[in-house]
């Protein structure tokens, strides 16, 4: 039998609930068919948490998933411009016409890459510096030193998952415009891992602290409020402070997913609930970043 | 005698490819290995670690370089370590991780080690004050800088003493003197 998940029209980090509640429990025992036929439009965190399934399905030794293809050729096109069948080819048997990536000018500050260890951290912070001053600084009207803050976040965002992860995971940087929340331009920072999440990662030293409190909400809760890493290390959980600061400082807003919750901290542009709880399982740790254009009277 | 680091060096010798970014942890700490080892060789009073040439610093690897080696403090025997060449979002970097450690350091601008060097991290405001007398009058006891700042003595000597601990000044038969970087 197999077991159809079908890919939200408009995928991102809202409707990716939808796309998780698909999965039943966790690995599902049956082949799945991933369907993207009816997709419209996918944002960084959609198609990275598409890839973030692929590859947890293979580190469950599952039978490798079918992907339909969007219908829509500029769906398909963006899709491959941002890199997405790139690797989605070798997670997934894909259905459909893939085309070539096009090239040229875009809103992708880094299309989707994959964050194995430290060297992919480096390439990654190498690759974005020269785009992220020209998209933050020239299109959303943030200060030079804003690009900075904001490769420094995804350093350490992408640092998260050669640290805690337990294994690789998936980066991908765009700017677009946030037309029904906000009505603004905006960068996106999504990174996903199919690792052992947020919970297990910080059990060891914080369950008994919380005690029956403790679950994924909690384990969430510990790391972007309290900053508390897993490592004794005093100078740990330093990158999640500072990305805070950065974003209170532009307005930004950051979510992390891991397990059943979802916790975010929401500038007044957004109507998000701060914590989510008892939703759909999913692998691993989903991040998404936002940084608005600032508004013409702040500029 | 001074001898000067130059980070960006030390970043090439230690990663595959040809970066300027100084990120992530494993990166820190191999840097923070190299200039532990050159410290360990070396006679020199004073090392300045020159930050110039580097683009982004983040505070991963801001803590594994800099507050990691002050840490480990009994590398340094009596020297001092001095920050050269750093841009402004870089001071945030490491006055973030500093102070969060409760730690401090002194920096400098490339070619105007004549000039006050700047503290990073965490200082007292009375620091701060005895730093910045020590720096304009030149050496002083506890006394005199009392009645330069109009304090009780033993609020200088409080002062002068975190300073020298923290190796933002030296400390020589009573006196404290600037740092030996000119």
């Amino acid at each position: 039998m197999t077991r159809v998940i079908e890919v939200p029209a408009t995928f991102d980090d809202r409707s990716f609930e939808q796309f998780a509640g698909g999965f039943g429990s966790w690995p599902p025992e049956e082949k799945l068919l991933f369907d993207a036929r009816g997709a419209q439009w996918a944002s960084p965190y959609g198609l990275i948490a598409m890839l973030t399934a692929g590859q947890a399905l293979a580190e469950a030794k599952r039978e490798r998933p079918l992907l339909t293809v969007p219908t829509s050729d500029d769906v398909k096109r963006y899709w491959a411009r941002i890199g997405f069948f790139r690797y989605a080819g070798e997670l997934f048997d894909l259905h459909g016409r893939v085309p070539k990536a096009p090239t040229g000018p875009s809103d992708v500050l880094l299309d989707v890459t994959p964050v194995r260890g430290t060297d992919d951290v480096h390439a990654v912070v190498e690759k974005i510096s020269e785009s992220a001053a020209r998209i933050l600084h020239g299109e959303l009207g943030l200060e030079m030193k804003a690009t900075l803050r904001f490769s420094m976040a995804l350093s350490e965002s992408c640092q998260n998952i050669v640290e805690h992860a337990g294994t690789s995971g998936w980066v991908a940087v765009q700017a677009y415009t946030f037309r029904r929340r906000l009505g603004r331009r905006v960068a996106v920072i999504a990174v996903s891992d199919s690792g052992i999440g947020f919970r297990r990662s910080l059990e060891s030293t914080q369950a008994k602290r919380y005690g029956e409190r403790w679950g994924d909400g909690a384990a969430l809760e510990a790391a972007l409020i309290q900053n508390v890493s897993r490592f004794r290390d005093p100078g740990r959980g330093q990158g999640l402070a500072a990305i805070k600061r950065f974003l209170d400082q532009w307005q930004g807003k950051i979510s992390i997913r891991s397990g059943t919750a979802k916790l975010s901290i929401v500038p007044p542009w957004d109507e998000d609930v701060p914590l989510g709880e008892h939703l759909p399982f999913f692998p691993g740790a989903q991040v998404q970043i936002v940084i608005p254009a600032q508004a013409d009277e702040a500029r | 005698m001074i001898q000067t680091i130059h980070i960006g060096r030390l970043l090439r010798e230690s990663v595959s490819g040809p970066y300027r970014n100084l990120v992530t942890r494993p990166t820190g700490a191999a840097i923070r290995g190299r200039i532990q080892e050159t410290l360990a060789e070396s006679d020199c009073l004073t090392t300045l670690l020159d930050f110039s040439g580097i683009e982004l610093l983040d505070f991963s690897c801001a803590d594994e370089v800099v507050a990691k080696l002050l840490l480990a403090d009994d590398g340094r025997g009596g020297r001092f370590v001095v920050l050269q060449g750093l841009r402004e979002d870089q001071h945030e970097a490491i006055e973030h991780v500093l102070t969060h450690h409760r730690l401090a350091v002194a920096a400098v601008a490339p070619g105007q080690e004549h000039e006050s060097p700047r503290l990073l991290g965490w200082v007292t405001p009375d620091g701060r004050a005895a730093f910045r007398c020590i720096c304009e009058r030149g050496a002083v006891s506890a006394h005199e800088l009392a009645a330069a700042l109009d304090w009780a003595v033993a609020r200088g000597e409080a002062a002068l003493e975190a300073l020298a601990i923290h190796r933002l000044i030296r400390a020589e038969h009573g006196r404290y003197h600037p740092l030996p970087i000119g």
